[in-house]
């Protein structure tokens, strides 16, 4: 990105088609204080009293991708944004390669946060992997859960036997491979925020021009944790109201993995959204925000 | 300047059009130039539908132009290339606008695939709606051959690299290591990060014992019951590494260690036998919470490891026989006397933390000396086995009991007052004088006891010496007043005297000295 011209920051909720610049900038205020929420860097916004709603990210990106979507939430709802240790905001320093070697790491994490910020009965809404990463979350401890609602979820990325998960080991070790062969890429974008990250976190991610910045030797790991997990078995724990929402046309998370989740969660409703590909939160945030509202209405 | 401005300028507007022939020329020219580019050209929805390409990217791809309109743009893309595409490519295009020298693969129409560097523009209509994605392809089929043979040469340095760091790493743990427990702590905390394990055990049989765990994850032992007990047995029996590579195979091996895996978070385990002198004597198991492909490598790795832990065992394992050779008795195994002053003085260092008293008995036999002149030394050796081992048994757990000379034995007994220190020497004295298994009838031996109680609450101060010392008083005290009995003893004045009183409840075989 070399153009770009933001709009000077308005406080407040963004009118009708927020632009994802000032979304972005107006919405993040970095939460001091406990060593979790620095960790994952928590940001919170909208009604503090209101019903808290958790937008947790997936593979390859940060909590930049749910800009379109929760400033719909914030009248009603007290909005918590986290990045996922390695990305965006998140300490780095806190990728314990051992904890993360498996989902649980993150579930831990999350369980973690929903402590220290005391919510209850919270919607959590994960995309892709973190859908998964919700699920373990509830099913280690549901207390703190009123419902979630699983973006494009897939327990299991890689076909086995009668289960169609859409790949094989050898497209996973492909996507690492496309990871090297990127590595550039996105070394370049980490650098001006490693060079902020180090003193002020918050200049450091508004002077920076990067998206989705995810430490490269991270994204490796977590692209093996990720696709290389099989959470099938831990679908049908889950006692917590769910909605499964499935794209259209998603070669990542295809419709039979949906139908899979929603018939292993007994507590589950499938919704089959418009949107197609694998990222309804940046190409059909209207639709996803409508699913999600009329789900927790 | 914005995206919208930058990109949708394909003419500027202000310019005059050019009349006639002049314009038709140039709009071949300029079709040409889209058609033929020296790079393949596309356009696409805002969801990526190709809504115009041009006849280059045709030529490079195989596929007909009738065929890519209205295909979606991720749809000719290798799986691999798809998953980066729609967890990278599209998220940052989508936030930031643009992505740039994106290296991707397309499959051809003849199943070939085309590495490609892409490099793509959101576009927004006059209103500032999406109007589309444009997208510019490059041949990378050199560029990304030459980088493929890099990376693959970069990860096979690396990969040779952190082997050889590891099993250094690990060869100079190992070497450090004194006792099998710093051993097996060392190879845990290798295994665990050479193969980035989630917990690592190390298991050990002494001689044909059953396996225990020495160092790591009690978990292990949890799971022992549950099968990995049998897999270790397993992996001993055949010299191999057995591993579960995921669940379902937990449960093909065993119904049940699925469940106990998943219960505990691990899904994947492997097991190494410890080979010491050509002897399997144990196992490091190495568990996993993401199911785990075992290739030739890791497992040439877990081989290796457990063969440098190995052999470092018998060689940790001979010096603690060395070291138990130089503390111990060789016949009776019991502590011998530089033991004893060791422990002897650990014990008075401990009492006086704790202000609890220590008590040391001195047991001399008598007989013994006839037993030996007579029947010889071998059955004299004999005798002095069985005395060591009934010693040992009405010895309380705790109690050091060593053979301090010929047919001297010393116990140390910690946390002994004189009433518990008189009822130990007491039980000394009944196990010695029970008829003897390896003599005659006619032989007989009995025990002169002299037992020293030092309580550091009195004041006094003690010394290994002191203590030896005075209860060897106490025990020629015995023999003065007649052999078989117990003479008593207390280190209780400032100076370090020792009192011998007369013992209190008058039994004729114990007393105390004045």
């Amino acid at each position: 990105m070399t153009e770009k011209d933001p709009p000077p920051p308005t406080p407040g909720i963004a009118e009708d088609r927020p632009d994802p610049w000032q979304v972005c900038m107006t919405l993040t205020t970095p939460v001091s204080g406990s060593d979790v929420l620095h960790r994952n860097n928590v940001t919170l916004s909208g009604n503090p009293t209101g019903r808290p709603i958790v937008f947790v990210h997936g593979f390859g990106c940060s909590q930049e991708m749910w800009h379109a979507v929760t400033p719909h939430f914030e009248a009603d709802h007290r909005v918590v944004l986290i990045d996922l240790v390695g990305a965006g905001g998140s300490d780095v320093t806190a990728y314990d390669p051992v904890k993360y070697d498996s989902l649980h790491g993150y579930a831990d994490d999350i369980l973690e946060i929903m402590a220290a910020l005391d919510l209850r009965d919270a919607v959590y809404v994960g995309h892709s992997v973190a859908a998964t990463i919700g699920v373990l979350a509830e099913t280690t401890d549901a207390s703190r859960f009123g419902a979630l609602v699983l973006v494009a979820p897939s327990p299991r990325y890689i076909d086995d036997d009668e289960y169609r998960g859409g790949f094989e080991r050898a497209d996973i070790e492909g996507l690492l491979d496309a990871l090297d062969a990127n590595y550039f890429g996105w070394s370049q974008t980490m650098a001006p925020l490693i060079m902020g990250n180090a003193e002020r976190p918050d200049l450091g991610r508004q002077l920076t021009d990067s998206f989705c910045t995810v430490d490269p030797e991270i994204a490796r790991h977590f692209a093996r944790v990720t696709f290389l997990s099989d959470n099938r078995r831990d679908l049908s724990a889950v006692r917590t109201r769910t909605l499964v929402l499935q794209c259209s046309d998603d070669v990542i998370a295809p419709a039979t993995v949906g139908r899979y989740v929603h018939e292993q969660i007994s507590t589950s409703r499938l919704v089959q959204l418009a949107a197609t590909g694998h990222c309804p939160n940046l190409s059909a945030p209207d639709e996803l925000t409508q699913a999600i509202t009329e789900f927790i209405r | 300047m914005t995206i919208a401005d930058e990109a949708s300028v394909d003419r500027e507007p202000d310019e005059p059009e050019e009349e006639g022939h002049d314009a038709l020329q140039d709009a071949d020219a300029f079709e040409e130039l889209f058609e033929d580019a020296p790079c393949g050209y596309l356009e696409t929805t805002p969801d990526g539908v190709i809504t115009r390409v041009n006849r280059t990217f045709e030529r490079w791809t195989g596929h007909a132009r009738e065929a890519l309109l209205g295909t979606n743009f991720i749809d000719l893309l290798n799986p691999s290339g798809q998953l980066f595409y729609e967890t990278r490519f599209a998220t940052v295009l989508s936030l930031a606008g643009e992505v740039r020298e994106v290296a991707l693969s397309v499959r051809c129409d003849d199943l070939r695939e085309l590495p490609i560097l892409v490099n793509a523009i959101k576009v927004r209509e006059a209103d500032g709606r999406p109007g589309g994605i444009r997208t510019v392809v490059f041949d990378a089929t050199e560029r990304q051959d030459y980088e493929r043979q890099l990376l693959l040469a970069r990860r096979d340095a690396e990969a040779s690299e952190t082997r050889v760091r590891v099993l250094q790493d690990a060869s100079s743990a190992f070497g450090v290591a004194t006792t099998a427990r710093e051993l097996a702590d060392a190879l845990v905390a290798s295994a665990s990060t050479a193969l980035r394990a989630s917990s690592a055990a190390v298991l050990l049989a002494d001689g044909t014992g059953p396996l225990e765990l020495i160092a790591g994850d009690v978990t292990a032992l949890e799971l022992f019951d549950a099968g990995l007990g049998a897999l270790a047995e397993q992996a001993i029996g055949s010299g191999d590494i057995v591993t579960v590579a995921d669940l379902d195979q937990a449960a093909a091996i065993l119904p049940g260690l699925d469940d106990a895996l998943h219960g505990r978070r691990l899904t994947a385990l492997s097991i190494a036998p410890l080979r010491t002198d050509g002897r399997v004597s144990g196992v490091v198991v190495s568990l996993f919470a993401r199911d785990r492909v075992f290739d030739t490598e890791s497992r040439e790795l877990q081989a290796a490891l457990a063969r440098q832990a190995g052999q470092v065992l018998g060689r940790v394992r001979l010096q603690e026989e060395l070291a138990h050779h130089a503390m111990h008795d060789q016949l009776t195994g019991l502590a011998n006397r530089k033991l004893l002053e060791e422990r002897l003085d650990g014990a008075i260092a401990a009492a006086a933390r704790s202000r609890r008293p220590v008590s040391v008995v001195f047991v001399d036999l008598d007989g013994f000396k006839a037993i030996n002149d007579s029947l010889g030394h071998r059955v004299g050796d004999d005798v002095l086995i069985e005395v060591a081992s009934r010693l040992r048994s009405v010895a309380r757990a705790g109690d050091s009991v060593a053979r301090y000379g010929g047919d001297e034995f010393v116990v140390v007994c910690e946390d002994a007052a004189p009433e518990a220190a008189a009822n130990i020497a007491e039980r000394f004295r009944q196990a010695v004088r029970r008829p003897l298994d390896s003599v005659p009838p006619r032989y007989s031996i009995a025990a002169s006891i002299g037992v020293a109680v030092w309580d550091p609450t009195n004041g006094a101060e003690a010394s290994t010496d002191l203590l030896l010392r005075i209860a060897d008083e106490a025990m020629y005290g015995s023999k003065g007043a007649g052999r078989d009995r117990v003479t008593m003893t207390t280190i209780d004045d400032a100076t370090n005297a020792a009192h011998t009183r007369l013992d209190q409840d008058q039994r004729p075989e114990t007393r105390w000295e004045h």
